[in-house]
């Protein structure tokens, strides 16, 4: 404790103006509290919340079929809590793995905290209540049983883990939407914080795919499609997204095939993916810029096909350097989402902005919009904290001293 | 093996990298390449494998004529092995998988079989305590050392050595050479390109002095270090000896 005092004091006040602006910073961040806790606690009517969860949640989606959407958060519970347990439980690169280091304890106690404060402080029904309380506690329960027995995993096994979520994407979207035998619920009835995941979910994944497509494109010796690309590329940065998404409205129609994009949320989905994908596309050309010439030719002298030379060598390594502005990329794809509300569809937002028109909840804009940027920074921060670890478990130069790295080979005459 | 006769090559800005150069290399042989730089002797034996294009000319390699066929370009590289200044070892693979990754992607061995073979090359180089490090937790030398054993993982007909020591620190040099000494003992073919005379001197059969892009004398080492023909031989010998 002692140590502690001290060690603030010096970090803190250590020399006169240090202190003073130490000092004055505190008084500022004091006074922003104690506003925002007296307007939290004694001027906001979080009724607005309470009564319209269920709307910001999942929208319009039929009552007597919401126990699929429970179910698919209990699955996606389960597979998070198995994901972070293995990620940490299994030995990799040559170190063991460690089941509970510092920072997952914490993460666990801080995600068991919001789990119970926040329900509770939202007023939401008791049932409700219960069943957050019972997810995390599925969430927390799979991953400590998943960080414990991970070594007990046969390894021809651990490979096909990450299949899990592809899989669970699937099933998602049927318990979603329906089919296989579950009632119908089409798009038109999907609403609230639902809308957005599926429609950022979505164009996230696609837009992975095409944007390397994209950047390989760019980067391809045939004129043809490098002028291609480049000109998708450009074009679709060079135009905002709410014109994009007001013209694909219009235009998608046409020009996908029949089926595809039936309705405006598709339509929207795919706009937000060609979209993302020309951003993705140059955040993944600049990770393969990053790769020196001399692996490509090293692949091919080996005899690799270009085709597996760029999966197996050039690939792994660009996408490594890409996956920040990637993730970033896909960050603000989340966020904008928002904009779907423009063309009249009822995610986040546009439920958000239903709600407010409601006249017995007016002048409840802030508690409204408070709630929305809570749940938009959970959501990123989830996106933030999974790429991390991924980017940590990809970087094979972690805790060990590299001595050499290859540098580029310039072509010498 | 190799049989390149009046290979040209020049750029679109008109400038000339080699100006109709032949070479044959016989089977077993170890032909050392040198010269000033900028001479195109790297230009010339990355033309072998097709990193490099040429327009006028032939080369032959075991038997296959370059073209622009790119089944036949792949065929070759199979049979040809290649070590680069820079090493080029993939960083994100460990030095056992960079050795196993062509076999058994190309030659779709067995991986397991694969391993064991990996393994045993990478004792006789003298680095099978490091097979599960990544190619940054080594040195230069072992670093190319593991070069030279991922390219003889392939089983290659013919190595090519493009400057292998050129980018090493004084002390590593040898540990490379020797490796290459080694293989050159056990009769593999061998086109090196290098500035180390004692190697040349040494181990070659041949040794190509090559200058603005063409070769100016070829001669056997004793010869060619002791009287050397031609005036450019002496001149360069003189820079570097």
């Amino acid at each position: 404790m002692d140590t502690t005092i001290r060690r603030l004091r010096r970090e803190l006040f250590a020399t006169p103006l240090d202190g003073l602006v130490s000092i004055a910073l505190i008084a500022l961040l004091l006074a922003a509290a104690t506003a925002f806790l007296r307007w939290a606690f004694l001027q906001a009517e979080w009724a607005v919340i309470q009564a319209n969860s269920t709307l910001f949640a999942v929208g319009r989606y039929p009552l007597e079929q919401q126990w699929r959407l429970w179910l698919l958060t209990a699955l996606l519970a389960a597979a998070t809590g198995l994901s972070w347990g293995l990620l940490r439980g299994l030995p990799h690169r040559g170190r063991l793995g460690r089941p509970w280091p510092l920072n997952d304890r914490l993460a666990a106690l801080a995600l068991a905290t919001l789990a119970l404060v926040i329900p509770a402080g939202l007023g939401l029904q008791p049932a409700i209540q219960l069943r957050w309380w019972l997810l995390t506690a599925l969430l927390l329960g799979v991953r400590w049983a998943a960080g414990r027995w991970a070594r007990l995993l046969p390894p021809a096994l651990r490979r096909w883990i990450p299949l899990l979520w592809p899989v669970l994407y699937l099933l998602g979207m049927v318990l979603i939407s329906g089919g296989l035998g579950l009632i119908q619920v089409g798009p038109s009835e999907w609403g609230g914080l639902l809308l957005t995941l599926v429609q950022a979910s979505f164009a996230i994944l696609l837009c992975f795919p095409l944007g390397i497509l994209l950047a390989l494109g760019r980067r391809s010796e045939l004129p043809l499609l490098r002028w291609g690309s480049v000109l998708y590329i450009e074009f679709i940065r060079g135009a905002p997204l709410i014109t994009l998404l007001f013209l694909g409205q219009n235009l998608l129609g046409f020009l996908l095939p029949g089926g595809m994009a039936p309705d405006r949320v598709w339509r929207a989905a795919w706009v937000l993916t060609l979209f993302a994908a020309a951003y993705v596309a140059e955040a993944v050309r600049a990770g393969l810029a990053a790769v020196p010439a001399g692996q490509l030719e090293a692949a091919r002298t080996l005899g690799l096909p270009f085709p597996q030379a760029l999966i197996h060598v050039v690939l792994p390594q660009a996408l490594r350097v890409a996956l920040p502005a990637t993730v970033g990329q896909f960050i603000s794809l989340l966020q904008d989402t928002t904009l779907l509300s423009l063309i009249g569809l009822l995610e986040l937002l546009g439920t958000a902005r239903a709600v407010m028109a409601n006249p017995a909840f007016l002048g409840r804009n802030a508690e409204v919009y408070l709630v929305l940027a809570v749940l938009f920074w959970c959501c990123c921060a989830a996106l933030g904290l999974g790429s991390r670890a991924l980017e940590t478990r990809l970087n094979p130069y972690t805790s060990t001293n590299a001595t050499t790295a290859t540098p580029a080979a310039p072509a010498q005459a | 093996m190799i049989e390149a006769r009046g290979v040209e090559k020049w750029y679109p800005n008109g400038f000339y990298a080699l100006r109709g150069v032949d070479l044959t290399v016989h089977k077993g042989e170890v032909v050392v390449i040198m010269g000033p730089s900028g001479s195109g002797k790297s230009t010339f034996i990355r033309t072998f494998n097709a990193l490099e294009d040429f327009q006028k000319g032939s080369i032959v390699v075991d038997g296959i004529a370059l073209s622009d066929d790119l089944r036949q370009i792949e065929a070759i590289r199979r049979e040809v092995g290649m070590v680069f200044q820079q090493f080029n070892l993939f960083p994100h693979l460990t030095v056992l998988e960079n050795l196993t990754l062509a076999p058994v992607l190309v030659r779709k061995r067995a991986r397991a079989e694969v391993e064991r073979q990996a393994l045993e090359l990478l004792e006789r180089v003298g680095i099978h305590e490091q097979a599960r490090k990544y190619p940054g937790q080594l040195s230069g030398g072992q670093q190319q050392r593991v070069a030279i054993a991922r390219s003889l993982c392939m089983e290659p007909r013919v190595m090519l050595f493009d400057e292998p020591t050129s980018a090493l620190d004084p002390e590593m040099v040898q540990e490379v050479l020797e490796v290459m000494q080694e293989l050159a003992r056990e009769g593999m073919t061998m086109v090196v390109v290098t500035h180390e005379l004692r190697f040349a001197r040494r181990v070659a059969s041949r040794v190509v002095l090559m200058a603005d892009g063409v070769v100016v004398e070829e001669a056997p080492p004793e010869q060619f270090f002791t009287s050397p023909r031609h005036e450019r031989s002496r001149q360069f010998l003189s820079q570097i000896g």
